[in-house]
């Protein structure tokens, strides 16, 4: 009995997959999405990744308790979030952006400036593009002021 | 005798009411620049919440903000370059090209409202301020103080108004320039001297970059005639407000206080540095100044930079905290 009741469970373990998608959509499991934390707490759970594009789910601004104050934090009907991700070697690196949302970068609580500002070519979905020196470890990465609930971020060493 | 005692009695009760008022006055006066304050750095101001006023006019670029020009928010491309607001509370001209605004607080609604191009975006969607700012303590008591006499005191009209007390606070008078007149001792730097004796000199820079401004509120038409073609020119500066073709191209003097700190110049921005800007004048002015010249020159306009301006926490973006 108790092992008919194993195997049982051991089945359902293996037919417990994701949602069977048809064919036609099987590229849409390659997207990586990525929600937001709206506080420090949270931040485990936004983990990005480098050299990886991901869909982020942004939240209301009044809902989001900032690690650090942004420059820029836009108003009652804006967007933002916070994430986190880990450098592994020291070099340039450029977070790209689907929308104008102000991007802050913060290690220990300390501001990271900018050393480059560009916008991205025309029709190509990339909206701004921020480069900062980076040496290995966590940072923050705050998005705020933005108009738009979801964007495309990407954040990816240069040199 | 009766009757200069009268008068003497009026007059006492006169001045008393005054001075009663005084400081009540004062107080209103100060919340308003408080209230101003706070919604110059508020980007409730736009329609998605992304711009405020100091999006374009960042304190530590004298209130520029380091572009050709600024997108909307909605992306409309920005018609000209962002306009330092440095004493901006004693120009009668206001913008780059309009002679008509009663002052700063008609002057904020051109970004807040304004279609030609799109800015802040709250064309048809006023209300929307008014419901937001509501939606805030600290909004309501000041509006409460600053606005007493209104029923209904959060509106646009009201925030234009503070908009307009605390831009009228920016004062910069504090440059190397600014002390060696006070002081009357000279420049420090040689080039900064030679700089200051052609500009109020040979290279008449202050023919129109008048002190103590360095602007004398005026318009001009001061690029080479033949500079773009007709075809190519898309802002007719002043001309676009009075329809009268002689003011085609005319623009109003920009300030120099500050102007190390608000590249790029010019009405559209198109001149990177200062050396490109004074080249830019109309070479009749100019009398074909050397490159040693435009050196010192600049040199000089350097010497207007006021880092107590871009550096005073009564302009900074103020705190979350609300005192009242």
């Amino acid at each position: 009995m108790k092992i008919a009741l194993y195997i049982g469970c051991l089945c359902l373990c293996l037919f417990a997959q994701e949602a069977n998608l048809p064919s036609e959509l099987n590229a849409w499991k390659s997207l990586s999405y990525v929600n937001a934390a709206k506080n420090s707490k949270e931040l485990p759970n936004a983990m990005l990744t480098l050299n990886k594009t991901s869909f982020v789910g942004l939240h209301n601004t009044p809902k989001i308790e900032y690690v650090t104050r942004p420059d820029k934090e836009g108003g009652t009907v804006s967007y933002g979030g916070i994430f986190q991700i880990r450098i592994e070697e020291n070099g340039i690196y450029r977070v790209v952006l689907g929308n104008a949302s102000w991007i802050d970068l913060s290690k220990d609580g300390k501001l990271i400036q900018s050393v480059a500002h560009n916008r991205g070519e025309e029709n190509s979905g990339i909206r701004k593009m921020v480069d900062y020196p980076l040496e290995i470890g966590t940072y923050t990465l705050q998005l705020s002021a933005g108009g738009d609930s979801t964007t495309a971020l990407l954040i990816t060493k240069i040199k | 005798m009766k009757q200069i005692a009268k008068i003497a009695l009026l007059m006492y009760i006169f001045i008393t009411q005054v001075n009663a008022e005084s400081p009540q006055k004062e107080e209103v006066l100060k919340t308003k620049i408080e209230l101003g304050h706070r919604l110059f750095y508020d980007a409730d101001l736009s329609i998605n919440g992304t711009m405020s006023c100091a999006t374009c006019h960042e304190q530590k670029r004298a209130f520029t903000d380091g572009n050709s020009t600024h997108p909307g928010v909605l992306g409309d491309s920005g018609k000209r370059n962002i306009p330092g607001l440095a004493n901006i509370g004693s120009f009668k001209n206001l913008t780059w090209a309009h002679n008509n605004l009663t002052g700063l607080a008609e002057q904020s609604l051109m970004p807040i409202k304004g279609t030609s191009p799109i800015e802040m975006g709250m064309n048809g969607n006023e209300n929307e301020i008014e419901k937001r700012l509501s939606q805030n303590e600290c909004y309501k008591k000041l509006f409460s103080i600053a606005f007493s006499e209104d029923k209904n005191n959060i509106n646009l009209n009201n925030v234009t108004l503070a908009l307009e007390s605390f831009q009228k606070t920016l004062n910069s008078d504090n440059s190397l320039y600014d002390q060696k007149i006070k002081n009357k001792t000279h420049l420090s730097s040689k080039d900064a001297q030679d700089g200051e004796k052609l500009f109020f000199g040979t290279a008449k820079c202050s023919t129109c970059h008048k002190a103590p401004l360095f602007s004398d509120d005026d318009f001009h038409k001061v690029e080479p005639k033949n500079q773009l073609s007709d075809n190519k020119i898309k802002d007719y500066g002043l001309s676009d407000i009075t329809g009268n073709e002689k003011n085609k191209n005319f623009f109003r003097t920009p300030s120099l206080r500050n102007a190390s700190l608000t590249s790029p110049y010019w009405h559209d921005g198109s001149a990177k540095t200062l050396i490109e800007a004074i080249q830019k004048h109309d070479l009749e002015i100019n009398q074909n100044l050397s490159t040693k010249e435009i050196n010192k020159l600049t040199a000089f306009i350097e010497t207007l930079t006021d880092y107590s301006f871009i550096n005073n926490p009564k302009y900074s973006r103020p705190n979350k905290e609300c005192n009242y």
